[in-house]
C-alpha cells in the first residue's frame, strides 16, 4: 500500500472559534472563574471520594517522613568515603587520578590504599579504588559513603556492577553515582545516544529513579576532559548523605597507614611469630572505645591493646571568611602511595621531601636529626645497652647495667617497730626487664643513690622514684618551670606509668639535648604526649598540691582497691563517701563547736569533692592495667602486699545499702533547716516564687474586671516600675542598670517561652515533637563535652569519629604484615556489646533470583554478615502451618526460608548476603542469597520428617501385633498411643509393647490389616545445627593471590574433586514392575439381601444347571434293519443330491462374477467418455468466461 | 572465639557481676569465693559464668530466706527489660529484712525510675501477693516487666520540691493497731516540713501474712518532677535482738527519709546503681542524673560498669550554695551510653 500523508492541522484565524480562543488567550480565565462559572462541577459530588482523595494526599504526604535520629554527626566530621567501582580496564584510576588532581593540583601516580584530600572549606575526601574481588567489593561496600560506579558504555554492563549494587543493597545503601567511561567509542552518535539511554534507565531500575549517571565523554591525553572532572567534583563535593544504620551504630576505620612493631629481635628468632602492629585511620561511624574487641574482615576478631588519636594529618582549613582553598590548604594524604608530608608519632617518621607544601614546621629539625643519628649507628641497642650507665641522680656514678641485672629492685617485708608500721625494704636482684633498663638508661645514677633509698619507707617508693625521674627531667629541660614539672613527674611516679615510659621519647631527649634546649618547652609537651605520659596526671596536678600526703595514701589505697581505708582513715575523710568509719566523729558531742565542725565539715568537702572521679576509677593509667597491677608495680618492682584487709572487703556481704550517715542528728534544728527548702512549703527560687509570678501574670494579662465582685484590678505596670525604680535608687550597688537590663531581658524570655508555648504548640504534630526531642538531644551532646580538652574528653565518651586514631594490635598473624597489599582494603569494625561471641542465628533467606542454582542444606557458604564475612554451614527450614519448623532439603525458588547458622551474633535486623566461593572469577552472577537475621538463639527447633516402619506379624480383627518398628520395650513406652498409617492409608494407635519379640507392640487400627500391609509411624526429629563458622581470611593470602580463598568443599565439590561416584541403594533403584495375576474369591451374597434381590437377579437363577434327572432323559430309539436300509438309502442320495447343488451353484457363481466384470469395464469406460466430454464442455465454458471477463475488464463491453 | 572474660576475686557484688556479664556478654569469673572460710556456700571457691541469652517468661522461685526477695529483685530488675519475651516472676520467700531494701521500697522507688527510661506498660508491676518476714518469709512476690529493645537517654538534673509524702506502715501476725501507732510517729515529725501527707496502714492476714511476725514502714516522699526518694524502717526480727517499739520505729524511719532527702538527687540512693545502668545502656547519647552522694555499693558498680563496658561517667559535685538550705552535696552524673540493643528479643 502507498504512503497516505495525514492531513496537517490548519490552525484557524479567523471564525468564531478563533474569536472564542483569542478571547481565551487574553482574559487568561483562572480556575476561579471557572468555579464561578460552573459551580456543580466543583461541588462536593460524593463525600466518600472526598475522604479517599483527602486520605489518598495524607498517606502520600507521611511516606515521605522518616523516623527522625538522633543527629549524631561530629563538628568536623571524618573524611567521606568516596569507593570507585568496575570492571577492570573501566578507567577507575585514571578517574582517580584526575579528581585528585582537580582538587589538589598534584598528580598522583600510584593509587595504593586510600587518598584523603581536602576538598573544601567543610569537606574531605578519602578515594579507595575497589579492586576487582568480591572480597573487596563486599568490605568496601560496608565503609562506603559515596560510590562511584563506572561503566564501560562500549560494553555496556557487566556482572560486576549487578554484585556491587546488590551487596550494596544488603549493607545498607550508600550514595551511588553511575559514570559512564568510553563513550569516545561511539562513532555514531545515535547510537550513543540510545545506547545512553538505555543504560540510564536499567541503571535508575537498580538504584532509584532518578540516579545521578555521569558521563565522561572521552580521554584528552590519557586522562579525562577537565571540564567533566570538575562537574563530577562540584556534585561530589556538595553530595549530602543519609546515615546508614550500620554505619552509625558502629565505630570503624579505614586504615590508611599500618606499621609492625614487632621486636626485632624475636622477628629475627622467630619470623613466624604474632605481630604487633599499629594502624592508622580516620575514625568514622561511632565513638570507639578503648580496649574493644575489633573485626578486621579479612583476617580475624582482635583485641585493641591501645587506641589513641593522633593530630589530623590532613586538617580542615582554618575558619577564615573566603570562598576557596589556597594551595597550602589542598592537602593531600595517602602514606600507603607513598604521600602526606611529614609524619611523626610514637611508631615512626615519614619524611616526604619534594617539596610538598605540607606543614615542615618544627618537626623537620629533631627527626631529621633522630634520623640522622639512627643513620650514624654503627652498635646495635644491646651492646649500647651494656656500655650504657644509668645515673639515679645527677653528679652520681653511673649505674652499670650488668649491676642492675644482678640486682634488680625487690621488696622484703620489715617491721618497723619505730613507726609500729610494716615497711617494706627495697632489695636490688637480678629479676629486671630490660625495658626498664632502657628506660632508666637516659639518666645518669649512682650506687650509692639506690643504696640511700633502700632505706627508705613503703611510702617513700613513690618519693624515690619520683626524686629520680626529677633529676632526669631537670636534666634535660632545664627552661621549663622547676615546680610544676616537678608536680607532674610526681604523678608519674605515683600511677606508675614508669613501664610505659617508652625508650624512644627519652633518647630522643637525649639526641636533642645538644641543641634544642631553646625549644625545651614544646619538646617536653612532646615528648610526653609520644611517651604516653598521661594527661591525667597532668590534670591532676593541680589538686595535689594541697596535700601530697594525703593523695599520696589515697592514691595508694584506691590502687589497692580501696582495701585498707579503715587503716588510714585518720589520714581523710570523704564527707560525701561515708564508709560507715566516722567513728571519731561519733564520739564528738554536739553542743561543743558545732561551729567548728560546720569549717571541719567544709573542708573535708572542699578536700572530697575533686578526689570523687579519682575514688571511683583510681586514676585512668592505673586503670588501664589494673589486672596487672597487684603483681607488677610499675615494671620495676614486685610487691607482695599482704591482701587481708582486700580480702574482707572483697567476701563482704553483696548488699546496696547505704548506711545513713551517722553524724546526723535530726532532733536538732539546724539539721531539719538544712532541708528546708527541699519541700514546696520551703523558700523557692527567685524565678519560681509564687509571689513573683502571681506578679509576672499580673504584669502580663494587665487590667481585669473580676466579674463576680465587679471588682476592676488595674496593672501594675507602671507603679511596679516606678517601685524597682525607687528600689534602684536606695539600693547600694552601682551598677543597678545592668541588673535591671537582665531583669528584662529574663521577663521578655519568659514572655516568649509563654507565647511559644501557646502559639506554637497548636498544630505541632507527633512527628514535629519527636523531631524536636531529637534536636534537643543532639544540641546535648554536643555540647556536653565541647569546652573538655581531648585527652579526657576520650575518656567517657570514647573516641570520637572524625579523629585521626592509631590502633595497636598485638597478636596479629604474619602473614597479615608479610602479605600486606595495599590495593586491599583493611577495614577495622569496631563490634558492640556481645557481638565478639559466637552463636546460633535464625535467619530469613531468600535465593537470589539471578542465582542460577538452588542451595542445598549443610552445603558450607560464604556470608557477608555484619562486617565479617565467613563460611557456615546453613540448615534451611520452613514453618508449616502448626508453627512447626520443617527442615527443607533445597531452598525453594522463588520463596523465602528460614536459615540457622552457627555463627557470630550480630543485631537482628542485620542484613546478610550469602556467596558460595569468593575465588576467582565465575562467569555466572555470584550473590546466591540474600536475608536478615531474626533471632540469636535457638529458640527455634527445626525437625525432619523420619518414618518409622513396621510389619504386622499377627492379625486379630482390627488389632494387629506389629514387630519390627523398634529395638526395645522401653523405646515402644516411649511412642504408646502415636498414631500409625499403613501404605494403604489406614490409621490406627500404638497400644502397648509385647514382651517378645523386643521392641513388638501391640496395635489397633480402623479396619483389619492385611499380612502384606506396611505399617509406618511418621515422627519429627529435631536437627541439630553443624557448629562451622570459618572467618575467610582473604586478607592473609600472599600478595597476587588474595582472591583465591577457599574453603570448606561441599560434598558434591569433593566428589568431583575426588572423582567418587555415588554408589546408590539397591532399594532406591527402579525396577521392573510384575504384577501377580489376582485370584479372586467367590461373591458371598448374604440369605436376606438374596431374598430382596429381584427375581432375575437371584443367585440361584445365575449358577449353572446341574445334571437332568434320568426321568427327563428321551428314550434312544432303535430301528428295525429295513428301516435302517431305507435311512441309508436316502442319506447316501441326500448326499449326492447336495453334492450336485454344490457344484451347480459353483457355476453360476462363477457365472455371475464374470458377468459382474463385463459389466464393471463397460461402466467404466462409459464414465471415461462423459468425463471427457464433460472436460471438454468446461473447457469451452471456462475459455468463454476468462474472454468475457478480459473484455469486462478493458471497460468495453463486446459481448455480452 | 568467645570475647575476652573477666576474673573477680571475692564473692562480693556477685549480682553486679553476674548482671553485667549477663547485659554485655562478657565471660566472667570469679575466684576465692570465701576461700579461707570453711563453707565457703558453694561447692567449691571459683565461679566461671558464660551469658548466654535472657530467656524471660514465666519464671518461679523459691527463694533463701537468708536474704529478702529485694536482693533478687533488685538484680532482676537490672534484667527485666532486656529479655525475649516478658518477664513474669514470682518469688517466694522473705518480702521484708533490715539487709536489703524491701520490695515495697522497690515497688516505690525502682519503678518510677524505669519509667523515666521509657521501661513502662501496662505488665510494669511488682506486686505483694503475700507478706513474709524475716526470718521465716512465706510471701510472695508477682514481678512484671515488659521488653524493651533500646533504652532511651534521660537528663534527670532538677529534682524539684517535694509536694507529697506517702508511705505504706505494714503489720503481720502482730496487733493491727501497730500501724497506727508508727503512723502517729512518723506524721509527728514529718508534718514540721510538709502537710500532705498519708501514710497507709496495711495489714495482712491469715494466708497472706507469712510465717513470722513483724511490722515496718516505708516512706516515699514524690517531688514536683516526679521523682521519688524513700526511706524504711523494719521491726528486728523474731528472736533475733531487742524488740522495738512502734514508735520509735516510726520516728526513726522519718529521720532516715529526712537523710535522704538531705542527701537528696533525683534518684534515691538504694537505686543509684539501677539508674546508672540504664544510663550505660541507652543510646549513644548523653544522659545525665543527679544524685545524692554515691553509696560504696554504687561505686563499686561504677567500675564494674567501666570493665564491661569501657563507659566511664563524668563525677561533678554540685555543693550547695551558702543559703541554700537543701542538704548537702549532689553529684551530677554524665554519660555516653553505649547504644545498647536487646538482642534477645525476636525481630518478626
Amino acid at each position: 500500500m502507498p504512503f497516505k500523508k495525514q492531513k496537517q492541522h490548519q490552525q484557524k484565524h479567523s471564525g468564531p472559534k478563533a474569536e472564542k480562543k483569542k478571547l481565551k488567550k487574553q482574559n487568561g480565565s483562572t480556575e476561579e472563574d471557572e468555579r464561578k462559572r460552573n459551580p456543580k462541577a466543583f461541588a462536593v459530588q460524593s463525600a466518600v471520594r472526598m475522604a479517599k482523595t483527602f486520605h489518598r494526599a495524607q498517606d502520600i504526604k507521611t511516606k515521605k517522613h522518616h523516623v527522625p535520629v538522633v543527629d549524631r554527626t561530629p563538628l568536623e566530621p571524618p573524611p567521606i568515603v568516596i569507593v570507585v567501582v568496575g570492571p577492570p580496564k573501566v578507567g577507575k584510576s585514571t578517574l582517580i587520578r584526575c579528581l585528585i588532581k582537580n582538587f589538589t593540583r598534584q598528580k598522583l601516580t600510584d593509587i595504593c590504599g586510600p587518598v584523603t584530600i581536602v576538598s573544601g572549606k567543610k569537606r574531605r575526601l578519602t578515594f579507595m579504588e575497589c579492586n576487582n574481588d568480591i572480597n573487596s567489593m563486599i568490605d568496601l561496600a560496608k565503609v562506603a559513603d559515596l560510590v562511584l560506579m563506572l561503566i564501560d558504555a562500549s560494553f555496556g554492563f557487566e556482572m560486576e556492577t549487578f554484585e556491587f549494587l546488590n551487596i550494596c543493597q544488603v549493607h545498607g545503601f550508600p550514595r551511588i553515582m553511575g559514570v559512564l567511561t568510553h563513550l569516545d567509542a561511539f562513532k555514531n552518535n545515535k547510537t550513543l545516544r540510545k545506547t545512553k539511554k538505555n543504560l540510564k534507565h536499567r541503571f535508575w531500575t537498580e538504584v532509584y529513579q532518578g540516579a545521578k549517571l555521569f558521563y565522561l565523554s572521552g580521554m584528552v591525553y590519557g586522562e579525562y576532559q577537565n571540564q567533566e572532572v570538575k562537574n563530577l567534583g562540584r556534585f561530589i563535593s556538595v553530595m549530602k548523605f543519609r546515615p546508614l544504620v550500620w554505619q552509625t551504630s558502629h565505630p570503624y576505620i579505614l586504615a590508611d597507614r599500618i606499621e609492625d612493631l614487632t621486636d626485632p629481635e624475636r622477628l629475627r628468632t622467630d619470623p613466624k611469630c604474632d605481630r604487633t602492629v599499629s594502624l592508622y585511620g580516620y575514625l568514622r561511624g561511632t565513638h570507639l572505645k578503648n580496649k574493644g574487641q575489633v573485626h578486621i574482615p579479612g583476617v580475624g576478631d582482635f583485641q585493641m591493646s591501645d587506641v589513641n588519636f593522633l593530630p589530623d594529618p590532613c586538617p580542615l582549613p582554618g575558619t577564615q571568611k573566603k570562598r576557596a582553598l589556597n594551595e597550602k590548604e589542598r592537602l593531600l594524604y595517602a602514606p600507603m602511595a607513598g604521600v602526606g608530608g611529614v609524619v611523626y608519632d610514637k611508631d615512626a617518621v615519614y619524611i616526604d621531601l619534594p617539596a610538598n607544601h605540607v606543614k615542615q614546621l618544627q618537626e623537620v629539625r629533631p627527626t631529621t636529626e633522630l634520623v640522622q643519628s639512627l643513620i650514624e649507628t654503627h652498635v646495635t641497642l644491646d651492646a649500647k645497652m651494656a656500655a650504657s650507665k644509668v645515673s639515679l641522680f645527677s653528679g652520681s656514678a653511673g649505674l652499670d647495667p650488668t649491676d642492675i641485672m644482678q640486682e634488680g629492685l625487690r621488696e622484703i617485708h620489715v617491721w618497723d617497730a619505730h613507726t609500729q608500721t610494716q615497711r617494706r625494704k627495697v632489695v636490688f636482684t637480678g629479676l629486671e626487664e630490660e625495658e626498664d633498663d632502657v628506660s632508666g638508661s637516659s639518666s645518669d645514677e649512682d650506687d650509692d643513690g639506690s643504696d640511700q633509698e633502700n632505706q627508705e619507707e613503703e611510702d617513700d617508693l613513690s618519693t624515690f622514684l619520683k626524686e629520680v625521674r626529677d633529676k632526669s627531667e631537670k636534666a634535660t629541660k632545664g627552661s621549663t618551670p622547676p615546680v610544676k614539672k616537678r608536680k607532674l613527674e610526681e604523678m608519674q611516679g605515683e600511677e606508675e606509668v614508669i613501664a610505659e615510659a617508652p625508650a624512644f621519647a627519652d633518647s630522643e631527649d637525649e639526641l636533642e639535648r645538644g641543641e634544642a634546649d631553646s625549644e625545651g618547652e614544646g619538646e617536653a609537651e612532646r615528648a610526653g604526649d609520644s611517651g604516653h605520659c598521661s594527661k591525667e596526671s597532668e590534670e591532676d596536678s593541680d589538686d595535689e598540691e594541697d596535700g601530697d600526703e594525703d593523695d599520696e595514701s589515697m592514691e595508694e589505697e584506691i590502687g589497692a582497691d580501696d582495701s585498707d581505708e579503715e587503716e588510714e582513715q585518720g589520714k581523710y575523710h570523704s564527707g560525701l563517701f561515708t564508709f560507715s568509719l566516722c567513728s571519731i566523729l561519733w564520739t564528738f558531742k554536739w553542743k561543743e563547736g558545732l561551729q567548728q565542725k560546720a569549717s571541719a565539715a567544709f573542708l573535708r568537702h572542699q578536700e572530697a569533692a575533686p578526689n570523687l572521679r579519682k575514688l571511683v576509677y583510681g586514676s585512668v593509667v592505673e586503670a588501664e592495667d589494673s589486672e596487672e597491677e597487684e603483681e607488677e608495680l610499675g615494671g620495676l618492682f614486685r610487691v607482695n602486699r599482704p591482701q587481708k584487709s582486700k580480702k574482707v572487703q572483697a567476701d563482704a556481704l553483696d548488699c546496696s545499702h547505704f548506711n545513713p550517715d551517722i553524724s546526723h542528728n535530726w532532733e536538732l534544728e539546724e539539721m531539719l533547716n538544712s532541708i528546708r527548702d527541699c519541700f514546696v512549703t520551703g523558700q523557692w527560687e527567685e524565678g519560681q516564687d509564687a509571689a513573683t509570678l502571681l506578679k509576672e501574670d499580673e504584669e502580663l494579662y494587665g487590667d481585669f474586671e473580676d466579674l463576680e465582685t465587679g471588682k476592676v484590678h488595674k496593672g501594675t505596670t507602671g507603679e511596679q516600675d516606678q517601685a524597682e525604680v525607687r528600689d534602684s535608687e536606695y539600693s547600694v550597688k552601682m551598677d543597678d542598670e545592668e541588673v535591671q537590663k537582665n531583669k528584662r531581658l529574663e521577663k521578655k524570655r519568659r514572655l516568649k517561652e509563654r507565647f511559644d508555648t501557646e502559639y506554637d504548640d497548636g498544630d505541632a504534630t507527633y512527628f514535629d515533637d519527636l523531631k524536636e526531642e531529637m534536636q534537643k538531644q543532639a544540641e546535648l551532646n554536643r555540647a556536653e563535652f565541647e569546652d573538655m580538652d581531648d585527652e579526657s574528653r576520650v575518656q567517657y565518651e570514647g573516641f570520637r569519629p572524625g579523629m585521626y586514631v592509631r590502633l595497636e594490635i598485638s597478636s596479629l598473624p604474619c602473614e597479615f604484615v608479610t602479605n600486606f597489599d595495599p590495593h586491599y582494603p583493611v577495614i577495622i569494625g569496631g563490634l558492640g556489646t556481645s557481638e565478639g561471641n559466637v552463636g546460633y542465628l535464625q535467619m530469613r533467606l531468600k535465593k537470589h533470583r539471578w542465582y542460577e542454582r538452588i542451595l542445598k542444606t549443610r552445603d558450607p557458604l560464604i556470608l557477608s554478615l555484619g562486617w565479617r564475612r565467613f563460611q557456615t554451614i546453613p540448615l534451611y527450614h520452613i514453618e508449616d502451618h502448626n508453627g512447626r519448623h520443617r527442615l527443607l532439603k533445597y531452598t525453594p525458588q522463588h520463596m523465602h526460608c528460614g536459615a540457622s547458622i552457627w555463627g557470630p551474633i550480630t543485631p537482628q535486623g542485620t542484613g546478610f548476603l550469602a556467596v558460595q566461593s569468593v575465588s576467582g572469577v565465575k562467569a555466572n552472577f555470584r550473590i546466591a542469597a540474600t536475608g536478615v537475621v531474626l533471632d540469636l538463639d535457638k529458640s527455634v527447633t527445626i525437625v525432619k520428617k523420619l518414618k518409622l516402619i513396621g510389619y504386622p506379624y499377627k492379625i486379630f480383627q482390627n488389632t494387629c501385633f506389629i514387630k519390627g518398628m523398634f529395638n526395645t520395650v522401653l523405646e515402644v513406652a516411649k511412642f504408646e498411643g502415636a498414631s500409625i498409617r499403613t501404605v494403604s492409608g489406614v490409621r490406627g494407635q500404638i497400644k502397648k509393647a509385647l514382651s517378645t519379640p523386643p521392641g513388638a507392640f501391640r496395635a489397633t487400627f480402623e479396619d483389619r490389616l492385611l499380612m502384606s500391609d506396611i505399617v509406618f509411624l511418621r515422627s519429627w526429629y529435631p536437627v541439630s545445627i553443624p557448629q562451622l563458622y570459618n572467618p575467610v581470611t582473604s586478607l592473609l593470602l600472599p600478595v597476587g593471590q588474595k582472591d583465591s580463598w577457599s574453603g570448606m568443599r561441599t560434598v558434591g565439590q569433593l566428589k568431583h574433586d575426588l572423582g567418587v561416584r555415588n554408589k546408590p541403594s539397591i532399594d532406591s533403584l527402579y525396577k521392573p514392575i510384575t504384577r501377580a495375576p489376582r485370584h479372586f474369591n467367590p461373591l458371598h451374597i448374604p440369605k436376606e439381601l438374596q431374598k430382596a434381590l429381584p427375581f432375575k437377579s437371584k443367585p440361584k437363577l445365575l449358577q449353572p444347571k446341574g445334571k437332568v434327572p434320568r426321568d427327563l432323559k428321551r428314550a434312544s430309539v432303535i430301528r428295525e434293519p429295513h428301516e435302517r436300509k431305507v435311512a441309508e438309502l436316502l442319506r447316501a442320495l441326500s448326499t449326492v443330491h447336495h453334492y450336485k447343488k454344490k457344484v451347480a451353484q459353483r457355476a453360476h457363481h462363477a457365472k455371475h462374477k464374470e458377468f459382474l466384470q463385463q459389466k464393471e469395464k463397460d461402466e467404466e469406460a462409459k464414465m471415461k467418455r462423459m468425463k471427457d466430454a464433460r472436460k471438454k464442455l468446461y473447457r469451452i465454458m471456462g475459455q468463454k468466461d476468462q474472454k468475457k471477463q478480459r473484455s469486462s475488464l478493458k471497460g468495453t463491453p463486446q459481448d455480452d | 572465639m568467645a570475647s575476652h572474660g573477666l576474673t573477680y576475686e571475692g564473692c562480693n557484688f556477685l549480682r553486679q557481676r553476674l548482671v553485667l556479664s549477663a547485659l554485655s556478654g562478657k565471660r566472667v569469673k570469679i575466684k576465692n569465693i570465701r576461700s579461707k572460710d570453711d563453707e565457703p556456700g558453694l561447692r567449691g571457691t571459683v565461679l566461671v559464668y558464660q551469658p548466654g541469652l535472657l530467656y524471660g517468661g514465666t519464671v518461679e522461685h523459691d527463694c533463701n530466706p537468708q536474704r529478702s526477695i529485694g536482693y533478687y529483685l533488685e538484680a532482676l530488675l537490672m534484667l527485666g527489660p532486656f529479655m525475649k519475651s516478658p518477664l513474669k516472676a514470682t518469688l517466694r520467700g522473705v518480702t521484708n529484712d533490715l539487709t536489703d531494701p524491701t520490695v515495697d521500697l522497690l515497688k516505690s522507688t525502682a519503678l518510677p525510675v524505669m519509667k523515666k527510661f521509657g521501661i513502662d506498660g501496662e505488665g510494669f508491676d511488682i506486686k505483694v501477693v503475700k507478706r513474709g518476714m524475716a526470718p521465716g518469709g512465706g510471701g510472695e512476690v508477682v514481678f512484671t516487666c515488659p521488653v524493651r529493645k533500646t533504652v532511651r537517654p534521660v537528663q534527670l538534673t532538677d529534682p524539684g520540691k517535694i509536694k507529697r509524702i506517702r508511705g505504706v506502715a505494714y503489720s503481720v501476725r502482730v496487733s493491727p493497731q501497730m500501724g497506727n501507732r508508727i503512723v502517729e510517729s512518723a506524721r509527728g515529725i514529718l508534718n514540721q516540713f510538709l502537710p500532705d501527707i498519708y501514710i497507709y496502714t496495711d495489714h495482712m492476714k491469715g494466708a497472706n501474712s507469712g510465717k513470722s511476725p513483724g511490722f515496718g514502714l516505708t516512706l516515699v516522699a514524690e517531688t514536683l518532677n516526679g521523682y521519688f526518694l524513700s526511706a524504711e524502717m523494719l521491726s528486728t526480727p523474731q528472736g533475733q535482738g531487742d524488740p522495738i517499739l512502734p514508735e520509735d520505729l516510726g520516728r526513726n524511719c522519718a529521720k532516715l527519709l529526712l537523710e535522704e532527702i538531705y542527701r537528696g538527687g533525683c534518684v534515691d540512693s538504694s537505686n543509684q546503681s539501677l539508674a546508672l545502668l540504664l544510663m550505660t545502656l541507652g543510646q549513644q547519647d548523653v544522659s545525665k542524673v543527679l544524685l545524692g552522694p554515691l553509696s560504696p555499693y554504687t561505686i563499686e558498680f561504677l567500675r564494674h560498669i567501666r570493665d564491661f563496658f569501657q563507659i566511664m561517667f563524668k563525677i561533678e559535685v554540685q555543693k550547695p550554695l551558702e543559703d541554700e538550705r537543701k542538704g548537702g552535696d549532689k553529684v551530677l552524673m554524665t554519660c555516653v551510653g553505649v547504644g545498647y540493643s536487646n538482642i534477645s528479643k525476636t525481630l518478626k
